[in-house]
């Protein structure tokens, strides 16, 4: 019952810049693919004895996979309601922290009394199967797959996965609206720290959550591939030259649709992982450039040396070139 | 070959710009790679938010006067390439307006349509606008001044000068300049002003005193010129209305209008890498803050310049004013390279008046700053495409940079022929002219 979840990300490279004007185009490999076959072979355990402080959360088992269990800390038992039309929506206005235990602490806080919960919990199977960065430079893709197969007639249709990214990367939420337009993902947004110009040591971490709908034609096999392009913060200085910024695992979580325009009615949402355990070999990792402080006075002084020069070459030309011309008329007077 | 004339130069011209427009509409649909300037796009959500009631500040890194989104609005309401249209408008527009100063101060036909070319078919100015930039918009406005400056319109030179400053806080640098040139024993307000044209000086035989001489200021008789009428209603209007639109501004959209629209552009210190030779300095210094005597003394070489320019030139103020932007953007704590158009509408304006050869002294200066840029982008495209840590590369491809802009701008200097704007009024003229020993 505690079979592991395997995460396999894959970042694609050509993301985008604000400040440019190359776009990734997600759709075709975004989409979510329907299950061939809807006899619920697989059942995820949710083995959450009690909700006491011991218990542990097993989700998205796989029987496929020998890696490690994921997930072995504390989790919401049953479902969350959420009134918000993003999990991270009301998270972000009241929280600063994007930890682990913090972010627990929230989800316990949403979880739906016994009276609000009348549904039955689906036979869901898990499996996360790739996780990588892709492309080069300041502008790269998270690539994350997941195979998910879910009960064809749970209620419970759309996957949100919450990419809390580390400090040093952030997502343009106006390309993400693009994509969002293109179909990319049913729904994105981005929350936290917004800013698109301040350099990692200026500005906080951000969250991207990411809606699929796992009931479109586009989901074939259970499988979902999600590309999230990000770009590259400037980096603290470093003696190295490089910095180096290292990836978590995503929040899953299964929900019912959204219903706008009836604010009253809550979204059920079933955890399905929050964060992972990081092991070296899954860590995903993208080195970025970083200025290298013992730089420093050397630059500082040519600069200001190469300002002066120029400065001084342009006001000589200036003042000759006046005293030429007064000459010539002087002498032509 | 037979010089093609300015219509069909100008009509060309229009229809290139309505092919791109129209090419980059299909580009932005079926390529990855945009067209349209990102900018545009921040233009086009900010007049979006503006037209649904909502303050254009609430779209992050809209940094420029409402009016831009206010022009943008028909983006909402007609087609998203309205924008495009309006600043394309403005590129042609600022075509004819050169060609309408070279002719008032009467420069041959064939020398104003090369210079009129120098603008309309730069490669640069073409796509600036069809990309959705709005630059072309103030560069208009900024040869419109100076049109009403040489009709001796004076009240609606202060008007749109005012105008343009808030819109675009750079041309604040050319108060000096316009205020310099608004002697009273040049200029005379209700009066065209009159102009110095380009056969002075290209005549073999020397003319009359009072018509060649090149006066430097005497710093006791400008001084005591100060406060003419014509500078004091220049000021007073222009302050005005650049007062007046920061006020509406204001009111409607508090203090986000100021900080983004105004102090950003005063304090912007950009760490992220660009042409100016600061940004490794700023980078590296970026984790404290610049000390006042540290931000002064990085300041103090742009203010040099600026004074140098403006009181050795400031009579010829067409070229004063080309100098000007050329130092001011060069000695910038940031230059992108959209900065360099407003530079490049005042070119053609001084060209006439050049006796640098394009062969080989201006094919030279040419290769130099475009070779220059060039080896700049290699090492951008190195750092942020590749992932490779060039900053130090990169950081002496500014200077390189830097010296580029240095040596053309020197050339400009040493090749020109001084050529004051406006001729000083002969009755009064004799008496009170400076000359020097």
């Amino acid at each position: 019952m505690g079979s592991a979840n395997s995460y396999k990300c894959s970042i694609s490279g050509a993301g985008t810049r604000p400040e440019t004007d190359s776009e990734e185009e997600l759709p075709k490999q975004m989409g979510i693919q329907r299950p061939r076959s809807v006899t619920p072979l697989i059942f995820i355990c949710f083995a959450i004895s009690c909700l006491d402080s011991t218990s542990s959360a097993q989700i998205g088992t796989n029987y496929g996979d020998s890696d490690e269990i994921l997930n072995s800390d504390h989790i919401p038992a049953s479902f969350l309601c959420i009134s918000d039309q993003y999990i991270m929506q009301s998270y972000s206005t009241t929280h600063t922290s994007l930890e682990d235990s913090e972010f627990r602490n929230f989800l316990f806080l949403q979880e739906c009394s016994r009276k609000d919960t009348d549904i039955v919990v689906p036979a869901i199977s898990l499996l996360q199967q790739h996780r990588n960065i892709t492309g080069e430079g300041s502008h790269r893709t998270l690539h994350t797959s997941i195979k998910l197969l879910v009960q064809s007639d749970s209620h419970l249709r759309e996957l949100v996965i919450v990419e809390r990214l580390p400090l040093g990367v952030f997502a343009d939420p106006f390309e993400l609206q693009n994509l969002k337009q293109r179909r990319a993902f049913r729904d994105v947004s981005v929350f936290g720290d917004t800013n698109l110009e301040l350099p990692s040591f200026r500005s906080n971490r951000s969250v991207v959550e990411i809606h699929v709908d796992i009931s479109s034609r586009d989901y074939e096999n259970g499988e979902i591939t999600l590309k999230l392009p990000l770009h590259a913060r400037y980096q603290p200085l470093e003696e190295s030259g490089y910095s180096r910024v290292e990836f978590g695992e995503p929040d899953l979580f299964l929900c019912s649709s959204h219903v706008q325009n009836r604010q009253r009615e809550q979204r059920k949402c079933m955890v399905l992982s929050i964060g992972g355990l990081k092991t070296e070999t899954r860590s995903v990792v993208w080195e970025i450039p970083a200025g290298i402080r013992d730089h420093t006075e050397y630059v500082s002084a040519i600069t200001f040396a190469a300002a002066v020069l120029s400065a001084f070459s342009i006001l000589v030309a200036s003042v000759l070139s006046s005293k030429v011309e007064s000459c010539k008329n002087s002498k032509k007077s | 070959m037979k010089l093609v004339d300015f219509r069909n130069l100008l009509g060309f011209s229009m229809l290139l710009r309505v092919f791109l427009i129209v090419y980059g509409e299909w580009q932005d649909t079926h390529m990855e790679v945009r067209y349209t300037d990102v900018d545009y796009m921040v233009f086009s959500d900010a007049a979006a938010l503006m037209a649904s009631g909502e303050s254009p500040y609430k779209r992050t890194t809209y940094r420029y006067a409402p009016l831009l989104a206010f022009l943008l609005i028909p983006n909402s309401i007609f087609h998203r390439s309205w924008g495009k249209f309006l600043f394309s408008a403005s590129d042609l527009l600022v075509g004819l307006f050169i060609r309408i100063i070279l002719k008032q101060r009467k420069v041959p036909e064939k020398i104003c349509t090369y210079s009129v070319m120098v603008w309309l078919l730069n490669p640069f100015t073409f796509t600036i606008g069809t990309r959705g930039n709005c630059e072309p918009i103030v560069c208009a406005m900024i040869l419109w001044i100076i049109i009403s400056l040489m009709r001796g319109n004076l009240s609606q030179a202060a008007f749109w000068y005012g105008l343009v400053v808030h819109f675009r806080v750079y041309p604040i640098i050319y108060a000096l300049p316009i205020i310099l040139v608004l002697d009273s024993q040049i200029f005379r307000s209700g009066q065209k002003p009159p102009l110095e044209d380009w056969n002075t000086g290209q005549a073999k035989t020397p003319t009359s005193n009072t018509e060649n001489k090149i006066f430097h200021l005497n710093l006791l008789t400008a001084l005591k010129s100060l406060f003419s009428r014509e500078r004091i209603r220049f000021g007073l209007i222009s302050g005005g209305v650049f007062l007046a639109c920061n006020a509406v501004s204001f009111y409607f959209y508090g203090h986000e209008f100021l900080h983004e629209a105004l102090l950003y552009h005063l304090t912007r210190t950009d760490p992220r890498h660009n042409f100016s030779i600061y940004f490794y300095h700023i980078y590296l210094h970026y984790e404290r803050q610049f000390s006042a005597v540290e931000k002064l003394i990085s300041f103090l070489p742009q203010f040099t310049v600026q004074f140098a320019l403006v009181f050795s030139f400031s009579q010829d103020l067409v070229f004063c004013i080309f100098l000007q932007t050329v130092a001011f953007v060069a000695f910038n704590k940031v230059i992108t390279a959209q900065y360099f158009v407003w530079f490049y509408c005042l070119l053609p304006l001084i060209l006439p008046w050049s006796r640098m050869k394009l062969k080989w002294e201006g094919l030279l200066c040419i290769i130099l700053w475009i070779g220059a840029q060039t080896h700049w982008l290699l090492w951008g495209y190195m750092l942020e495409f590749k992932g490779y840590n060039v900053f130090l590369q990169l950081w002496i491809a500014s200077l390189v940079f830097l010296a580029a802009n240095t040596f053309v701008l020197v050339k400009i200097i040493q090749r020109h022929r001084f050529s004051p704007l406006f001729k000083r009024y002969e009755s009064s003229a004799v008496k009170n002219v400076t000359k020097l020993e």
